[in-house]
Order: structure tokens, then sequence, then C-alpha cells
């Protein structure tokens, strides 16, 4: 059924999707895109502007489609849907710095147990089951190279991990070479199948297993290499979403998403805005907000959006105080991000910092708490369910979290 | 000038006390007698002060940062831009008067003004690409100069009055014809810009421009070879251009370490350059070129600058710097510092190009 149904996509659906294609391909559960701005995004500059506070940037606070609520005038296009959107202004973590706090964050920062918890990507298709429909369950697209991140995977083993499609190409070599014929392929694969197996044999998981997972996830997308043909793009489309790296790789994520791909994660860097940020954030500030509108409004109107979970974020945000580069620094103090699809509510602000901005003055919210309503909104029982890791019950989130009750529809 | 010591910017230093500001400020100028000097930031307001007195006084000021402040050049009037776009024009010597004119708030960021020699043309530049001659008498636009591609971050009038160059984020500076707005020449100072492949943003760009008293040197500052879009971190940089052909005469360096644009320049009397810029964290230095060698002949440590103007009796320089006033860098877990937590400041410093009297014992 799906392949008959991605075969329309490709005849002439490249875009968005009948809402009954939608309707069908829902049956495949639930699905999350996660939007990562590797440095942090300032909340002034986008969901919570202060125009009166000593903190202040220059620029303009616009209403939202939610009467009452004002975002950054840099962000013109999310600012109208507003209210198929959530904000969470109280986001107050604990770490300071990018090089713990990315992994730290991206893990849900649990209670330290000696043991690597699976980034979020990675959590997700353990904790949903993949979903069986021909496709890596966890695509990573980023700048830069690809391969396979089985870092991620933490303690769940490394098939969890993720497949980066670099600057948002397929892997090389996902085409067959035309002298190597589909059985000869075949036969090379079952091969190199026994020699891992033979490996394996009395080791306990290995990097083996990571291998042994890209290379099968280098064969569905052999199967699926429509997926990343540029030519099946609307132009239209890529105007709405942008050509610059962001629009590109969100346009992408959507067509993953369209495919059946359980979680897609967008990393875009060098949001960590130390100097010059006020002209940096002109310029890059529109370049989330206009794909990130596109890819909202797209998913619901293909229907997509009341199963696909969208998470907007980075891992701190930025300091109230502006240095002697006109930059601001990192503030996982009080910090904002946008969430919204599957059981999230819509048009929700939670939380509110004080009037300066600087600190969370109702409402303070961990990560582990956004971890607990991201698994409740795909279904799960955050407080419930459990990890085992060789025999170890483990929470899937930090259990003096919980579900933003708000937050959830 | 009160100070009897011959003007010597190789003993240039900073007058004590310098006046201080409890917001950030961006720019600060001399009005044309001296008399004034005013101050503006990201406080909104416009800040004065009598430089014999330093009585200080604020006019209304503007609805979000003000980016940009010039003074007329034979009257106390003083024009101000803003991130919003707006530019009024104020007589400075009227404690909270309102404007005396202002140019409608419909386009973006102001970044720039200048004003021609005679008074009669105010010059503006901003993220909207477009160069605009305004009567400086009324208001009244009088030209719209397009042709770049990208924000105009600086402008300045030609000495003969009949010209102006304009830079803007990628390093393109062009020369205007201001009787007919056509285009003379354009200057490369591309090496301010840099825009690399993993980049996000466009950094950069000509953040000042000063020419020499005769007019024969444009000289633009700014920074280059960026290493990221984020920490923006870079090499400051001066580009000196034969105004007449547009060749580049000589490039400027400071010979230490410091990671910013250079924000603001000025010729001194004896064909002296001064400069002063940011950097990231740390002090930076106020230095004097002589234009026939690339690095800096003298040197005055001090914080970050964002501006520098000349006394109108050339010798003494004036600079809005950056203050910190309480605990800065990165947050978290830091709420014992709560209360300690304040948005930084700025200083006002002059600096005499003179020697320093000497101390008493």
């Amino acid at each position: 059924m799906l392949g008959g149904l991605l075969a329309a996509g490709a005849a002439g659906l490249p875009g968005l999707m009948q809402r009954g294609i939608a309707e069908e391909m829902r049956k495949r559960g639930k699905q999350v895109c996660f939007i990562w701005l590797d440095g942090g995004i300032s909340q002034f500059e986008s969901w919570d502007p202060k125009p009166d506070s000593p903190f202040a940037g220059p620029f303009r606070s616009i209403p939202t489609s939610v009467p009452g609520v004002h975002v950054s005038e840099l962000m013109p296009h999310t600012a109208k849907l507003m209210d198929r959107i959530s904000l969470i202004r109280s986001m107050s973590t604990k770490d300071p710095n990018h090089s713990t706090g990315v992994a730290r964050i991206q893990r849900g920062d649990p209670i330290n147990r000696g043991v690597d918890y699976p980034f979020l990507g990675a959590a997700v298709s353990k904790l949903l089951g993949a979903p069986e429909n021909g496709l890596p369950p966890y695509v990573s697209i980023k700048p830069g190279n690809g391969g396979f991140i089985w870092q991620e995977a933490g303690f769940l083993g490394s098939k969890f991990g993720a497949l980066a499609l670099g600057d948002g190409k397929p892997p090389i070599h996902i085409r067959r070479p035309d002298d190597l014929s589909a059985e000869s392929d075949t036969a090379r694969n079952t091969l190199r199948r026994l020699a891992d197996a033979r490996f394996k044999s009395g080791r306990r998981e290995s990097e083996v297993d990571a291998w042994e997972s890209s290379f099968d996830m280098a064969e569905k997308l052999m199967a699926r290499k429509d997926l990343f043909d540029e030519s099946r793009l609307r132009p239209e489309d890529v105007q709405r979403y942008g050509t610059h790296p962001l629009g590109r790789h969100l346009l992408l994520a959507r067509h993953l998403l369209e495919a059946g791909v359980q979680f897609v994660k967008v990393t875009s860097y060098h949001w960590d805005s130390h100097g010059d940020h006020f002209n940096t954030a002109r310029q890059m500030v529109p370049a989330i907000d206009q794909p990130f509108a596109a890819l909202v409004s797209d998913l619901e109107a293909s229907g997509l959006l009341k199963d696909v979970v969208v998470v907007l974020m980075s891992e701190f945000g930025r300091t109230p105080g502006i240095n002697s580069r006109f930059g601001r620094d990192h503030w996982p103090d009080a910090w904002s991000l946008a969430i919204t699809g599957g059981g999230v509510a819509r048009g929700r602000i939670i939380g509110k910092t004080t009037p300066d901005g600087a600190w969370v003055a109702e409402a303070p919210c961990d990560v582990g708490d956004l971890f607990h309503t991201i698994f409740s909104a795909l279904g799960l029982d955050s407080k419930k369910a459990k990890y085992r890791n060789q025999g170890q019950p483990l929470p899937i989130a930090h259990e003096q979290c919980k579900p933003i009750a708000d937050l959830l529809a | 000038m009160a100070d009897a010591s011959p003007y010597d910017p190789s003993k240039a230093h900073f007058a004590p006390e310098p006046l201080a500001h409890d917001r950030q400020l961006i720019r600060a100028r001399y009005s044309s007698d001296g008399s004034l000097l005013a101050a503006v930031g990201v406080d909104k307001l416009i800040h004065v002060w009598e430089s014999a007195t330093r009585r200080h006084y604020t006019l209304p000021g503007h609805a979000t940062w003000v980016s940009a402040l010039v003074f007329h050049p034979k009257t106390p009037r003083l024009f101000t831009g803003d991130f919003h776009g707006a530019v009024h024009a104020w007589d400075a010597t009227k404690e909270g008067a309102p404007p005396l004119f202002t140019i409608a708030a419909d386009r973006d960021n102001t970044r720039a003004l200048a004003v021609t020699p005679d008074g009669a043309h105010l010059l503006s530049g901003g993220d909207d690409a477009i160069v605009r001659i305004w009567n400086a008498d009324s208001g009244a636009p009088m030209r719209e100069m397009p042709g770049h591609a990208g924000p105009v971050f600086s402008v300045a009038a030609h000495p003969d009055g009949k010209h102006a160059v304009s830079g803007d984020l990628f390093g393109r500076v062009i020369q205007w014809e201001l009787g007919s707005g056509k285009v003379v020449r354009e200057f490369d100072a591309k090496a301010l810009h840099t825009r690399k492949e993993d980049f996000i943003a466009d950094v950069g760009g000509v953040r000042c421009m000063t020419f020499s008293p005769d007019g024969t040197l444009l000289a633009c500052g700014g920074f280059s070879n960026a290493e990221s879009n984020a920490f923006c971190p870079g090499t400051p940089l001066v580009l000196v251009f034969d105004n007449a052909t547009g060749a580049k005469k000589t490039e400027l360096r400071y010979g230490f370490k410091s990671d910013g644009p250079v924000n603001g320049l000025r010729f001194l009397q004896d064909g002296t350059l001064a400069g002063w810029g940011e950097h990231q964290n740390g002090p930076t230095q106020l230095v004097f070129w002589k234009l026939d060698a690339p690095e800096p002949f003298h040197k005055v440590a001090a914080n970050s600058a964002y501006d520098l103007d000349l006394h109108p009796d050339g010798t003494r320089l004036l600079a809005p710097v950056f203050k910190a006033l309480g605990p800065g860098g990165n947050g978290a877990l830091r709420k014992e510092l709560r209360e300690k937590y304040v948005a930084p400041g700025a200083q006002l410093f002059v600096c005499n190009l003179f020697a320093a009297p000497a101390v008493q014992k």
C-alpha cells in the first residue's frame, strides 16, 4: 500500500499530499520533526521580545494571530500562524556550555546514572517502534558531512543511531553502479552479513552493529532514491521555504515526513551569536521563520500535523546583557521554544519571563518536562514507560519532571 | 582648546573622568563649535552634555535604539536616526524639546547619516540599500540613490560638497555625484566582508568611512576574514583609497590581537589616521597610523568603542566606549547574581592629542 502511495506522490503529488493520502499515511503512527538551531537562538529576537526591557534589542515586537501575544518582527510568517503552534517561554535549564549542553538537552538531561541516554530521535525510534515502511526511522539533515551517527543511540545500541544526510544530500553511492548486477549486489550483502555474524559471535554489541545498521539503511534508501530527486520539487515550494540551507533542509524534511520517516532532525549551525548579534539575527531569524512557517502550514494542510510533533529549539537562549561585541552570550536561565503537532495543544503560551526578560517568572520548565510532554504528545505514558538497559529499568525522562499539562491537547 | 601643550598625536592620552552612562552608547559626536557633545544608543534617548560644564540633559528620543547621529556643520542642529528607520532633527541646545521635524519611520533601520559641508543636505543610508538626500532645513526628500545590494552601513560627505560615498555590508563603496545622483566610481572594499560556505549570515561590512581634510583620501574601516558568523572573530582592517581614481593606496592593521571591526576613523591635522573598534571580552586599543606604515605608531589601551569623532579644534577625539556594570558572560545557576545582573553601560572617552601635563610632585 505504501509503495502505491509513494508512487502516486512521485507521479503527480510531490507537493502537498491529498488529504486522503495523508489519512492513509497517518496509519503509520506518530512522527517528529525536530528542528535544532545549534548554538542558541535569542529569545529576545524571536519568541519573547521585551521591547520595554533594558535588555531589549532594536527590533519591533509584532502582534500574532493569538490576541495579546507578540513576537519579534523578524518572524512575520510564524506570527501569522501563532494560533497553530505553542510556545514555552519559561525554559530554565542548567548547562551553559555547548560542549556538554547540546547532548544533555537532546538526551533530556535525565538523572545521571552513569549511562548515556539516547538522543530524542533514537528514543522515539525505540519507544514507538520503527514503522515498517522501508525507510530509516531516524534521519538527521545537517550541514557538512553525512554518515551514520551511532553515538546518538546511547545505551539503546548503535542500530538506533541517526542516518545523517550531509547538506541534505543522499548518502554517496546510493545508486548501484551499472556494472554491478542486482543479483551480485544481493550476494555481496549476504556474504557481508555472514561475515558480520561470525565476527559478532561471542562478542557483545560492537560497532559492527552500527555498520550493519548503516548498510541496512543504505539498502532501504537505494530503493527510495526518488526522495532525493530535486526535479520533483515544485518551484513555488522552493521559494516558499527559501533557497538557503535551512529552507532546503526543511523542505526535504517535509518530504521525508510525508514519505513516512518517523523522526527527522534538521540541524542548523552557527546560532551562537556572541558577536555582531543584531546584524546576523536580522539575517538568520528570518531564515528560520520562513521555512518553519511553511512547514507547519503544509503539514496542517495535508492533515499530517495531527500526528507529527514539530519542535523548534536550541540548547539554551541568549543573555539579556549585550556584550562588548554587541553579541549575546549563553543563557540557560530563561529561554523559549516552539512546539506543535501531534497531541500538542495549539496557540498556548506556557510560562512567562520577568518584565525585563531575564528570568523565569511563572511556570519554569526543564528539558525533562519537555521530553515528558513530547513523549505524551506521541501517545506514550512518559511516567510509566521504561527503557531496559541490560536488565535495568530506566525512566524515559527525568522522573522528577512531568508532562506540561497545559500543553497537551 | 584650553591646554597649551602642542599638538602631538604620539603623546595621545585619555582625559581623566570620562562621562558615564548606565546604558550602552553607539554614537557620539561634537557639535560644530565643540560646545556640546551628544551621544545615542540603546536607551532611545538623545544625550547632550555641555562641554564646558559637563551639564547633561536629554532630548526625547526615539522608539528604539538610535543608530546614527550627526551634527549640522554650522549650527547646533542635530540629526539622529534609529533602527526603525525614523530620522529626527533637533535643536540640541533645547533640553527636552520635541524634534524640529521628523522623517517618517517607514523604512528599515537608518544606520548612517551625514551632512554636506554647506549644511544644505542630509544624507541617509540603511537596511533598504538606498542612499537618500534630504533637505537639511526641512527634511523634504530630494533624491533617492539606489545602487547597493544590501544594508548601507556608512555614508560620508566629501569636503567639496558635491560628492558623497556610501559603504555596505558586502564591502561595496559607491561614490555619488549629489547633483545628479549618478555613480561616479566604486571603491573595492570587499575585504571588509566575509561569507564562507558554511556561514548562515554575511559578516562585516564597511562600518565607518572618513575623508582626509583635503578630500584626496578615503579611509574605510571594518574587519576581514571573519572565522564564523557566530562569534564573528576577524581581523580589524582599514583600507585607504585615492578618492580621485578609486585605487587602493594602503591597508592598515592593528598589529595586535583584536577581533572586531574598526568602528570609527578620523584623519588628524598632520595626516595621521586614528581608529578604534571592538574586541570580544577584553580591552582593545585606540590606534594612530601614519599612512606610510601598515601598523600604528601609537596605541592607547581601552575597551571597545563604536564611533570616533574629532573635536572641531582638532586636538581631541571622542568615542562611546563599552563599560560593564555587572556580571557578564554566560548564564546558568547564577541566581546569586540575579540582583547584580544589569545591562552594560558606556563611557564617553576623550583622547587628548597632546602630551599629558606633568604630574606635580
